[in-house]
């Protein structure tokens, strides 16, 4: 069989059997809508699975269970905060537009909600980010204005892995009275992360980044009042995202969220080490390689380096023949031919941005998978570099 | 979808004709950095004919692809026929390469038609 060694879990990561089985019965027999458990025990069933899910993911974020309001991803939860936080700020206490204040090397969920609110008149000011793939918590208090509503800076930039200061600049939002949001779709489940230590008031997480199921995930909501619904339906979620609770899908990021919190603190040690690996032997045996972005601050499973004088998307082609997936640019615009937002809005020039490949470890990554990319890419790099 | 065929990734992953030719008859370079593009293709000719093509090239799949199939296609065509080669033949050849990949494979074509250029500003400097 043609051996298959998945380095795109940043993409996505596959369901945890273990997830599969709890979610299985919540297709078939327990099939109940919870929202009946009143009347129904077959609801009741369905609700019970629903908040015994919310429990854990409350466990593994540090939150109370009633903060966590499931959603269909990390896109959605994003969308939602930005524009129910901005809109209602500014409808019901600005008077006017009001402002928010975001940086340029986020995920599209966040960039393109962004401009979605400026094209309705809102304002926003994008926060430039530097080599290190670090933003400044300085830079982002020049960006406040009296009427900056949100400060929305991601955990873990999703390309280059880099773990942003988000207490501080939690901080900065609170002492201008913002409130303050976090993309934590690439943290959760891979390092600690506690709302309340992160002083965040909205936080984003999206199930299948850590073995969960596709089509789920949670926005971490402190105050409900601070954001209008995001789907006006039925009472479902406290009346903030109607639509009938996708029950399995629930269940399945309950169990990954409990095994993510169970897993964590060796898999956080084990993946350091694999990554850290990988790079040591690509460097020894590939030259003019490069780290995208600050080797120490950044997520335990992701590495993303810079080949010069190669085409990142010829040697992506070539490593999958060898039956290594990785990635070059996210997932999200793998069919764009221009190169990646993150890696221009760290200085990288279009050249250096396209040269630069993202390899992503998950739980399934064994050693013998870096051993294998560790021997592969090095000739794959010198068969593309023979041809100029 | 923008995917590429097998006959793509059979001819990026063994291309024939990489190298350089030492006494080219013309030779057409291409640089753009905003592509990552750095490409050069050596013609020789010999009585009208186009007898040898290779190529040095840093580059996309599709642009590797399409260099190696013409660089097949080149010997033994006449100036005339040579020109007339375009990315709907190359495509063709194979099996057809996803639009969004025509421009950065295009570049195969603009080296030929650079190359043959030279070769004829040569050959009328040599001929004066």
């Amino acid at each position: 069989m043609r051996r298959v060694v998945y380095l795109d879990n940043a993409a996505t990561t596959p369901v945890d059997p273990a997830v599969l089985e709890e979610m299985k019965p919540f297709f078939t027999e327990r099939f109940a809508n919870p929202m009946t458990y009143t009347h129904s025990s077959s609801g009741d069933v369905a609700h019970v699975a629903v908040e015994e899910a919310r429990v854990r993911v409350a466990s593994l974020i540090g939150s109370k269970p009633e903060q966590v309001v499931f959603t269909s991803g990390g896109t959605e939860s994003d969308n939602w905060v930005l524009k129910g936080t901005v809109e209602r700020a500014s409808r019901e206490r600005l008077h006017k537009p009001g402002h928010l204040v975001t940086a340029e090397f986020e995920h599209h969920a966040i960039l393109h909600s962004a401009l979605a609110l400026q094209r309705q008149g809102y304002e926003v000011t994008f926060v430039k980010v530097g080599r290190s793939g670090i933003v400044d918590p300085d830079d982002v208090r020049r960006a406040m204005r009296p009427t900056t509503v949100l400060v929305s800076i991601m955990h873990a930039n999703n390309e280059i892995g880099t773990v942003q200061p988000i207490a501080d600049i939690a901080r900065v939002a609170h002492d201008c009275g913002a409130l303050m949001h976090t993309d934590a779709v690439q943290t959760v489940a891979h390092i600690p992360v506690d709302v309340n230590a992160l002083g965040v008031d909205f936080l984003s997480v999206s199930a299948h980044k850590f073995n969960g199921p596709k089509g789920v995930g949670v926005l971490f909501v402190r105050d409900q009042t601070a954001l209008y619904p995001f789907i006006d339906g039925g009472g479902q979620e406290w009346g903030l995202r109607g639509s009938t609770h996708n029950v399995p899908g629930i269940v399945g990021l309950g169990k990954a969220a409990q095994l993510g919190k169970e897993r964590l603190p060796g898999e956080l040690k084990r993946l350091t080490a694999l990554r850290n690996m990988l790079f040591d032997k690509l460097s020894a045996r590939i030259d003019r390689i490069v780290v995208n972005g600050d080797m120490k601050q950044r997520v335990p499973q992701n590495l993303n380096i810079r080949i010069e004088g190669i085409d990142n998307e010829p040697l992506l082609l070539a490593m999958n023949e060898a039956g290594i997936i990785a990635a070059g640019g996210s997932a999200c615009n793998a069919q764009e031919t221009l190169a990646s937002h993150v890696l221009t809005s760290i200085g990288c020039d279009l050249k250096e941005a396209k040269s630069s490949i993202r390899l992503s470890f998950g739980y399934a990554t064994t050693e013998k998978d870096v051993d294998y990319a560790a021997d592969v890419i090095p000739g794959l790099v010198r068969f593309l570099r023979s041809m100029a | 979808m923008d995917k590429y065929s097998r006959a793509t990734i059979r001819e990026f992953m063994s291309p024939s004709n990489i190298g350089h030719i030492d006494k080219p008859s013309g030779v057409g370079r291409i640089t753009d950095n905003a592509d990552a593009v750095e490409l050069t293709l050596f013609v020789s000719v010999d009585a009208g004919h186009i007898t040898d093509a290779k190529y040095r090239i840093a580059g996309c799949t599709a642009l590797i692809a399409t260099l190696s199939v013409l660089s097949k296609e080149l010997p033994g065509k006449t100036i005339d026929e040579a020109l007339a080669l375009d990315m709907s033949y190359l495509s063709g050849l194979l099996d057809g390469l996803p639009e969004s990949k025509w421009r950065c494979a295009g570049y195969a074509v603009q080296a030929l038609h650079l190359a043959i250029e030279d070769y004829q500003i040569k050959g009328e400097a040599t001929a004066g």
